[in-house]
């Protein structure tokens, strides 16, 4: 049942907790299947400010993948795999993914998807189901390699070795590294200190992030100007910038 | 006409802009970011200068965004309009022929910040603060960071320093790829001129040839760069046999 594999609660001060357990038995699809229902129900939710996007305890999403039947079946899988990421970076609203343990295969290309990973110093990082002939079909290969460059990328996918925490954090894969046990924790203030700040100026500032990356610079930076421009015609620009000059906390209204 | 914002000092080939707006932070105004226009144009013409170095030492800001007092008010079109100017100030800085070299000697924020990756290095002092703050006071930025700042750190870390607003050290901004270099404070200012004047030494022809084919490497194909190098080096190798 999806409800096992992938879970979300709301937590305090509109923290919501997106737990992506997956299970042994539990195939990709399904758990894609469940992960994109819970990513709907908390995108139409106005009180969500944040997602904590957890693996549970010991390993991030233990779903194994299976080989498809058909080439059909594995192109119809990968599509949705990579749409259901897709729409995981488009709630508008900042999503850490937290890392306790093994971050592999699928858990590893979901934990891709969020805006950064923190992780504790017990956690691992690869892409082992290469020794079942499997390559990453979420936008993983994509996304590790914007993220911590070519070589990295083909080191961890041809060999299908787990990095461990250290190195993880030494090239940049993961943004903080906390003592084993401490990740979610950390993760949990780290995410209700950033609801803090301005709700548009985080949601516009990640859609230009994402938008302006793969262009050209020049445009890219029309865009962003358009952008800027934009956020003086809402109330967060008024409201951060009078409380910063009273020197108190805004209350941001999100628009 | 004179500057009111910064000076120009040239020593060995190496042209020095220093910031200093006679407060403790080096505010990006208007009249600013139009000095410094000024001040690039006048070093990019003057055959006496290889590199040119901004900063803002000896005081303990590099620079920091525009004034918000004054941003409070903008309209969307002033806010548009501010955009552009910076931007062009910053086209302006990466198509400069020479090697322009950020030595961020303290508080660099915001606008400050994207200043700063408009240089081709950064080298920080240890006591660097380095933030880009938009996001506590509701905007996100106008000048160029949403796109640099990501192909700088990459696009977790540069989501994490947008999303935080938070400063970070020398340390933090060294692993992070933010800036190249860490100076201690003792030694942050003979350093950055040795390291400056290291690299005026080298002719202009060739450092400017580099800079123009890494600019272009970042937004085009890998063969289409390679194609460019081998006409470019055609040219600039074959006047040194």
């Amino acid at each position: 049942m999806p409800e096992k594999l992938c879970s979300s609660k709301p937590g305090t001060e509109g923290i919501a907790v997106l737990t992506v357990t997956g299970n042994s038995g539990g195939s990709a699809k399904e758990l894609l299947h469940a992960l994109q229902l819970h990513i709907a129900a908390l995108s139409g939710k106005p009180d969500v400010k944040g997602i904590l996007l957890s693996g549970g305890h010991d390993r991030f999403c233990r779903c194994r993948l299976t080989g498809s039947k058909s080439p059909q079946e594995a192109a119809t899988l990968s599509g949705f795999g990579q749409s259901v990421m897709t729409n995981l970076e488009k709630t508008g609203r900042p999503c850490i993914a937290v890392v306790e343990g093994e971050c592999s295969g699928l858990g590893f290309e979901i934990a891709l998807a969020a805006d950064f990973i923190v992780a504790s110093e017990s956690s691992t990082f690869g892409f082992p189901d290469i020794a079942s002939g499997l390559i990453p079909f979420c936008g993983g290969s994509q996304r590790l390699s914007r993220l911590v460059g070519k070589s990295k990328t083909k080191e961890l996918i041809y060999s299908g070795e787990l990095l461990n925490a250290e190195e993880a954090h030494r090239i940049g894969l993961i943004n903080r590294l906390y003592p084993t046990g401490d990740a979610t924790v950390q993760a949990e203030k780290l995410l209700t200190h950033i609801c803090t700040r301005s709700p548009h100026a985080i949601r516009i500032g990640g859609e230009v992030v994402n938008a302006g990356y793969d262009i050209d610079l020049h445009t890219a930076c029309l865009l962003e100007r358009d952008a800027f421009a934009l956020c003086f015609a809402g109330f967060d620009q008024r409201e951060g910038m009078q409380a910063f000059l009273d020197k108190r906390q805004p209350q941001f209204e999100g628009n | 006409m004179p500057y009111k914002k910064l000076r120009i000092e040239t020593v060995n080939r190496v042209g020095y802009i220093l910031l200093d707006a006679g407060s403790r932070f080096n505010k990006l105004s208007i009249t600013t970011i139009k000095e410094l226009k000024r001040a690039f144009l006048q070093l990019e013409q003057d055959d006496m200068v290889n590199v040119i170095v901004l900063s803002g030492y000896p005081g303990e800001s590099f620079a920091v965004g525009a004034d918000i007092g004054q941003m409070v008010h903008f309209s969307p079109p002033d806010a548009l309009h501010f955009a552009e100017l910076g931007q062009s100030l910053f086209e302006l800085i990466e198509s400069c022929s020479k090697p322009v070299i950020g030595a961020l000697n303290g508080i660099t924020m915001g606008g400050g910040c994207d200043l700063a990756m408009s240089c081709d290095i950064r080298i920080a002092r240890e006591t660097l603060q380095i933030a880009h703050p938009g996001a506590r006071i509701g905007i996100i930025t106008g000048f160029c960071g949403t796109r640099k700042l990501p192909h700088i750190v990459g696009k977790n870390f540069a989501r994490e320093i947008f999303m935080t607003s938070d400063p970070y050290n020398a340390a933090e901004a060294l692993h992070m790829g933010l800036v190249d270099r860490v100076y201690a404070t003792k030694d942050f200012w003979p350093k950055i001129m040795s390291f400056a004047e290291r690299i005026a030494e080298n002719p202009l022809p060739s450092l400017s040839a580099a800079k123009r084919l890494i600019n272009a490497a970042e937004d085009t194909d890998l063969r289409t760069g390679c194609l460019l190098e081998r006409e470019t080096a055609t040219h600039i190798n074959s006047l040194h046999y």
